[in-house]
């Protein structure tokens, strides 16, 4: 091998504590290499031309460059190296600034650092060898899990890019939490009549294929390439054939059926449909309460029904789509509260969270947007907002802010006062987070105009005073003084975790979540809706707090990544995976077991087992060779030997 | 049944009718309380007030004279005097404290201490809800009750170790057991300002005014406790909340073991009632209308 | 190659390229100053990181080691780090009993953010090791020879010397099963009445001439791998089944193509004793087996051999005596006794304890000695049923190439370690590789170590007791209630 090597000065940034020189001259007595020197600046366009020189003068075949992090400029001399005629992984760095000139100043010990770093570089390029990627087609179409208004955006943002869009959504209708909203802050408008569109375009989109009352049973394949499992949950009613006149519902004579859409703050029927303006808007039994499906008798709604729609034996059902691309945009779900037993633990009816009194306040509610104490219907003129009740508290494990109760709750308490104007409102804060446009001046409002009641303090405990009313005991911190409110109703901001089954999904996507189920993005700042799976991307909440505008705007991120994405024909494959010697592997699957991204599978190949690993869904990270006794599944460009043979040039040295 | 117990001050004086209800309804229940030779006070919130070694060395003493008589348990009726002793089982883990600890001793306190619990979750452990029923002998009906197990009992939770500690229902699940309606009763758990009797009075007419309120509000016929202290503040000093709150409650302040007795069918005298300020007498009325009600039934 | 001689020691990392080697970077651009010590190896994952390489490094004398990934929960790649918290601790808790510091190998996790948090790892890491000095080097060394101490004196469960009836019925039994089988292995009569060899049963009269008893030492779950798809029955005692079940546990038998068969064992012999008590002979008859003895005639001299004195350590210890799983069994368990004799079968084995006794610096002592005695003839490694590579073991492969060709006692260890670490959390200490060893080097101590502590850290986990179970090495778990990791 013919290697050059390449000591760079960076300017003073390595040279000031660097003998640059004196490591070049070491370098050049080094096993195979045929030419070392110590350019100032290796990474401006004449250091990379004199890289490309000298591979064209001294014939090399590999190339050592050392200087910043190969975090930083490893893709940079890979073209170099590529441009001159090399295979870029025919190259090698060392990390002689971030690693040595920059944090001690001591010359000699840094000029005897960086030439062993140097050397170690030798020895892992010594045992390169050229790779390659291989391209493979992809399938344009994407899977977006979730109907709220994050997969919403993201579906018809792709199928207005020409994409095929399939949108899986857990309920009988999209719209998600926002759905259930009545006004958004901080503008004051009407939830339902800006989303409301967006579900319709969804709904009547060329492009788009909506499974509702759905559920992503298994997810394979890789980038490009998915394979999906839907489950489509019985309805028990044929959608083809309900028009969504609600006669059903209405005869329906099962009256106490828990309202899940309604967060419980009325009972519905056992045949339902959610809202009026639910898309699809299409009837589902309830099994666990219909009263045919439960006890063998009644069929009223099949009776009524003007379409026969009504199948009592309709079963589950699995259908299969193939897709490129998957963005998961599956939203929140409440913190379960009821461990709060100071606040009654869910036992006192007028102490509510406050995405029921959404439902108390909107016109297509179960009251009709009248506010109501759900304990005997009276209207409440006293009411507390309690913040943070499952946020910012390490002692539940949630020591998360939920980001977006202040501004909620801040709404609550105007829109309360414009529907009880005789009304008084208290609101229980420990910060006010309003950081967003428009934001404070909002919760300003809420405080000047509409004379809501800050206390910055926490609430100790609630409680029915025999009376009628609640008893909210409470610290003033800023007067440094207990606080007394007889209350009638309390709506607690409720903090928010990942919706239920949100782990699941994600081992079925290999994806990454944190303590309270969100899902981990690829990188905090610079990809925040990519993921460590190549093609899966991730928007709304279901990644972390946020509001609606911040959930629109991931949704449209995702839609860009995924129409970058599929914009392609082909992928090229990431050359640096795992391969198997199938002369030393005996097949006894402990990379398959423990492979993160199901990638190494054991296939027959002329009536024999043998592992294979599938190209596009490798990784890259290794834990296979390090995994396998025989050191039959090699990591390409972090083979054992590579990694051996630095490990032999730093204690042999 | 065999409990090694450790009385507390308190119970050879303010709550002489703690201790005699006690005695009585552990008797009845076949449970033999062998008292702690040569016990001492347990220093209460004056000793760690003061310094927290002399505090646990107190309460060293009395949990070294029990392992020293190969007690494995070790039953108080007090939640202050166990909230004492379990702190003190908890810091001598500390080895450096542990060394201070034992200067001030005798001798080294013994390592392998007994496990401490209150009388009320020791009946609980070895008396079940249907066994407890099996031995009633007038039962409770008629009677609506509030629990009050006041701030200290359940907290703090990791180390009292009683139920939630926010919502116990350790004396409703018993109570009801005996025939008793029992209220939800949502201030169980607070203070009632005991400690601040003498200090700061006016904190203590709010904390137990509140209580009470609530409890008259819910038109129980009286409040069921388990501590000392809480006892004796609802109860003793019910007329200074009155005063605060410019209300007359009238409202019987009976310790759980009291009640148990009751529904045991022991004697008035034995329960230690005739010790009350508050005369629970207009209860045991209606207690006794209701029970001929029934009978006439 | 270094002309400079400075006080720096050997201290070599593995960062992975993700979080820990961004950390490092971070902590250069925030010009966080660091000792000059270590030099970092970048590699993808922390999961990469094989514990060979640790081991490898501190063999040719790295004074230092340290790991640093992800935070557990953030890995690039999902769980790699969750694999590597479990090698890594398994390995930590191990170095020790090589006579290695296990404070100069250390893993944690740094961020790409945490700068400063590395400034602190890699201070406090190069101190650490500054404090222990440069580490002794097995070169220096002075061989030393170590005798074992005494075993346990009395067996938990009676032993004995087979059954005769219970035989016959086996016998009738494996000729019955014999047709469904390509073969039957288990024991028959070797070179004289007091040794036995492995039988393989292909026809009727092959099964006469199967024999029980305490000669039976071999773990016939060896043949096991040359057999995989085949339809093959086993002659097992307790030991061996256990095993099958770890095969069982990695897939790599399955269990409708086995048919088990076994009487009660009341233990074999520890062949290193008797060949002490009947020293060479050309002449050894008249075997006769009594409830408590076996005795024989040895050159015209009669020997007696006590069950209790002439017995395998393990037999002494054992506690299980009828296998479970097996589909064919005859005679009567007497594992019921053992109930109350759990503690000596939990106190300490000879080999390991005498290892566990010595300081450090004997325990390299120990170990040159024991494997400067080595011939490297493979016999550990083909006798162990485990050892599923067979003929592509990486110690006689230059792809990867782990094991240098050198005949030192230093290349000859690093193959125990290879072995062992390849057995960690699959051995079932069956104790066919210190049997096999003809130069009777106790081996074994490595994997009884190993054992202990993947006992201790997973939930009591043994090897080879429950088919379901995955072995802990192979799998991970989110929270590890037993790996207490290092607050820096």
């Amino acid at each position: 091998m013919r290697i050059g090597v390449f000591i760079c000065h960076c300017g003073s940034n390595i040279g000031g504590t660097v003998d640059c020189a004196e490591v070049a001259k070491r370098a050049a007595a080094m096993p195979d290499v045929v030419y070392a020197t110590d350019p100032m600046y290796t990474c401006a366009e004449p250091g990379q031309a004199a890289i490309e020189e000298a591979i064209h003068t001294h014939a090399l075949d590999g190339v050592v460059v050392a200087s910043c992090s190969p975090r930083m400029h490893e893709p940079t001399f890979r073209r170099t190296v590529e441009r001159a005629g090399l295979n870029p992984f025919m190259f090698e760095m060392a990390n002689i600034r971030e690693h040595v000139s920059w944090i001690g100043k001591d010359v000699e010990l840094n000029t005897h650092k960086a030439t062993e770093l140097v050397g170690m570089a030798v020895e892992k390029l010594r045992r390169n060898v050229p790779l390659h990627s291989q391209e493979f087609p992809v399938i344009k179409r994407v899977l977006v899990i979730g109907g709220g208004v994050a997969g919403i955006q993201a579906a018809l943002d792709c199928a207005d890019g020409g994409l095929d869009v399939v949108l899986v959504e857990r309920e009988a209708t999209i719209g998600g939490k926002m759905a259930k909203l009545d006004k958004t802050f901080p503008t004051v408008d009407c939830s339902a009549c800006i989303l409301g569109p967006k579900m319709v375009d969804c709904a009547q989109h060329p492009k788009i294929t909506l499974y509702a009352q759905s559920e992503v049973e298994d997810i394979g394949g890789y980038v490009g390439n998915f394979q999906v499992k839907i489950k489509k949950r019985a309805t028990y009613v044929d959608w083809h054939k309900c028009t969504g006149c609600g006669t059903c519902m209405e005869k329906c004579p099962k009256k106490d059926v828990p309202d899940r859409f309604n967060e419980g703050v009325a009972p519905t029927k056992a045949i339902t449909i959610a809202f009026p303006q639910a898309i699809p808007k299409k009837a589902v039994i309830n099994p666990d309460y219909c009263r045919q499906l439960t006890q063998g008798k009644c069929g009223v709604c099949a009776k009524v029904c003007p379409t026969k729609a009504i199948q009592y034996d309709m079963v589950d059902e699995i259908v299969t789509e193939e897709v490129g691309a998957i963005v998961a945009a599956t939203g929140y779900d409440l913190v379960d509260w009821h461990v709060y037993q100071e606040y009654g633990g869910g036992r006192y009816p007028d102490v509510i969270t406050s995405l029921a009194y959404e439902r108390l306040m909107n016109a297509s509610g179960p009251t009709g947007g009248h506010i109501v104490r759900p304990s005997d219907g009276r209207e409440p003129k006293t009411i507390v907002f309690v913040q943070c009740v499952g946020s910012r508290d390490p002692s539940i494990g949630r020591p998360g802010c939920s980001g977006f109760c202040c501004m909620y709750t801040a709404k609550q308490a105007i829109l309360t006062k414009e529907h009880i104007p005789d009304s008084k409102s208290y609101v229980f804060y420990m910060d006010i987070r309003a950081a967003g446009k428009m934001y404070d001046e909002f919760t300003r409002r809420a405080m000047e105009e509409y004379g809501t009641d800050y206390i910055r303090g926490r609430v100790s405990m609630i409680y029915p005073d025999g009376q009628g009313q609640l008893t909210v005991l409470g610290m003033d911190t800023l007067l440094g003084q207990q606080i007394e409110i007889k209350a009638d109703l309390v709506v607690l901001a409720v903090g928010i975790e990942a919706s239920h089954g949100a782990k699941e999904l994600a081992e079925k996507l290999r994806i990454s979540y944190d303590s309270a189920g969100f899902f981990l993005e690829s990188h905090v700042k610079l990809k925040p809706v990519e993921t460590n799976t190549a093609g899966v991307f991730v928007a709304g909440v279901c990644q972390g707090t946020k509001d609606i505008p911040a959930s629109v705007a991931q949704g449209s991120a995702c839609a860009a990544k995924v129409l970058g994405l599929l914009a392609k024909d082909t992928l090229s494959s990431n050359p640096q995976i795992a391969s198997v010697n199938t002369l030393r592997c005996v097949v006894c699957g402990k990379c398959v077991q423990t492979c993160p991204f199901g990638a190494i599978k054991q296939v027959e190949e002329r009536g024999r087992p043998q592992i294979r690993v599938i190209e596009t869904m490798c990784q890259g990270c290794g834990l296979c060779t390090s995994t396998c006794p025989q050191g039959a599944i090699q990591l390409a460009h972090a083979t054992d030997n590579q990694i051996l043979a630095e490990v032999n040039a730093l204690c042999q040295m | 049944m065999n409990f090694t117990y450790y009385p507390g001050c308190s119970a050879h004086g303010s709550s002489l009718d703690y201790e005699l209800s006690t005695q009585a309804v552990c008797q009845a229940l076949d449970i033999t309380l062998t008292e702690l030779a040569d016990w001492n006070c347990c220093g209460s919130t004056p000793a760690h007030a003061t310094s927290h070694e002399l505090s646990a060395a107190l309460c060293a003493r009395n949990l070294d004279l029990a392992a020293q008589a190969g007690a494995d348990l070790l039953v108080t009726p007090c939640p202050s005097c166990l909230s004492n002793l379990l702190a003190t089982k908890e810091r001598l883990q500390d080895v450096q404290f542990k060394h201070k600890v034992d200067a001030l001793l005798d001798a080294p306190c013994a390592s392998n201490l007994p496990r401490v619990t209150s009388v009320v979750q020791a009946i609980a452990e070895v008396i079940s809800l249907e066994e407890l029923k099996a031995k009633i002998k007038k039962p409770l009906s008629g009677l609506k009750l509030a629990a009050y197990y006041g701030c200290l009992m359940s907290r703090p939770a990791e180390r009292m170790h009683f139920e939630d500690p926010e919502n116990p229902m350790l004396l409703e699940r018993m109570l009801t057991a005996c025939g008793a309606e029992m209220v939800d009763f949502p201030l169980k758990t607070a203070c009632c300002g005991a400690a601040f009797g003498i200090p700061k009075r006016p904190l203590t007419q709010v904390n137990s005014a509140k209580i009470l309120t609530l409890a008259a509000n819910l038109q129980v016929d009286a409040l069921v406790v388990a501590c000392p202290l809480c006892q004796m503040n609802l109860d003793l000093r019910q007329g200074q909340a009155e005063r605060y709150s410019k209300r007359k409650f009238n409202l019987p302040i009976l310790y759980y073991s009291q009640v148990l007795g009751l529904a045991l069918g022991l004697p008035k005298e034995q329960l230690g009632l005739h010790k009350l300020v508050v005369s629970c007498q207009p209860m045991l009325n209606k207690w006794a209308q209701a029970q001929s009600i029934a009978e006439g039934a | 190659m270094s002309d400079v001689t400075t006080k720096e020691l050997r201290i070599v990392g593995f960062l992975c390229n993700w979080c820990s080697y961004g950390g490092a970077d971070t902590a250069g651009v925030a010009r966080a100053k660091q000792p000059t010590d270590l030099r970092i190896i970048r590699v993808p994952c922390s999961g990469r990181v094989d514990p060979l390489f640790i081991v490898r490094a501190l063999f040719l004398g790295a004074d230092g080691v340290l790991v640093s990934g992800c935070h557990p929960r953030d890995c690039h790649y999902s769980t790699g780090n969750f694999y590597a918290r479990r090698r890594l601790e398994v390995l930590k808790q191990f170095l020790p009993i090589l006579g290695i510091d296990s404070r100069r190998f250390e893993y944690t996790w740094v961020s790409a953010s945490e700068g400063q948090r590395w400034q602190h790892v890699v201070t406090t890491f190069t101190e650490q090791i500054h404090s222990l000095g440069a580490a002794p080097k097995f070169m220096d060394v002075e061989p030393k020879e170590f005798k074992l101490g005494a075993r346990v004196s009395t067996p938990i469960l009676p032993l004995g010397a087979g059954q005769d009836q219970p035989l016959k019925e086996l016998k009738t039994a494996i000729k019955e099963a014999l047709p469904k089988l390509e073969v039957v292995i288990g024991w028959q009569q070797g070179r004289d009445p007091l040794h036995a060899v492995p039988l393989f049963m292909r026809k009727a009269e092959d099964v006469d001439k199967l024999i029980w008893g305490p000669c039976n030492v071999h773990n016939v779950a060896t043949y096991l791998r040359e057999y995989q798809g085949h339809k093959v029955g086993l002659v097992l005692k307790a030991c061996d089944a256990r095993s099958v079940i770890e095969l069982l546990q990695e897939n790599l038998a399955s269990r409708e193509d086995l048919t088990l068969f076994s009487l009660p064992c009341q233990g074999t012999f520890d062949y290193g004793r008797v060949e002490q008590c009947i020293g060479r002979y050309t002449q050894l008859s008249d075997v006769q087996f009594t409830q408590s003895a076996a005795t024989v005639m040895v050159d015209g001299t009669s020997k007696t051999l006590p069950y209790a004195e002439y017995m395998q350590s393990k037999c002494l210890r054992c506690t299980s005596r009828l296998p479970k799983l097996v589909d064919i069994s005859f005679g009567t368990d007497p594992t019921e006794d053992a109930k109350d004799a759990r503690e000596s079968a939990e106190s300490l084995p000879p080999e390991l304890a005498l290892v566990e006794s010595l300081s450090l610096e004997e325990r390299m002592a120990f170990w040159r000695a024991s494997m400067e005695r080595c011939i490297r003839c493979g016999a550990c490694r083909n006798s162990c049923p485990m050892c599923i590579c067979r003929d592509h073991c990486i110690s006689d492969t230059r792809d990867p190439h782990f094991m240098t060709q050198a005949d030192t006692f230093l290349e000859k260890l690093f193959f125990q370690v290879i072995h062992a670490l390849h057995l960690a959390g699959r051995c079932t200490e069956c104790g066919e590789c210190q049997r096999s060893c003809p130069l009777g080097i106790p081996i074994l101590a490595l994997r009884q170590k190993l054992n202990r502590i993947i006992s201790e850290l997973f939930a009591g986990y043994q090897a080879g007791s429950d088919p379901s179970q995955v072995p802990p090495l192979l799998c991970y778990a989110v929270e590890e209630p037993k790996i207490k990791e290092r607050e820096w």
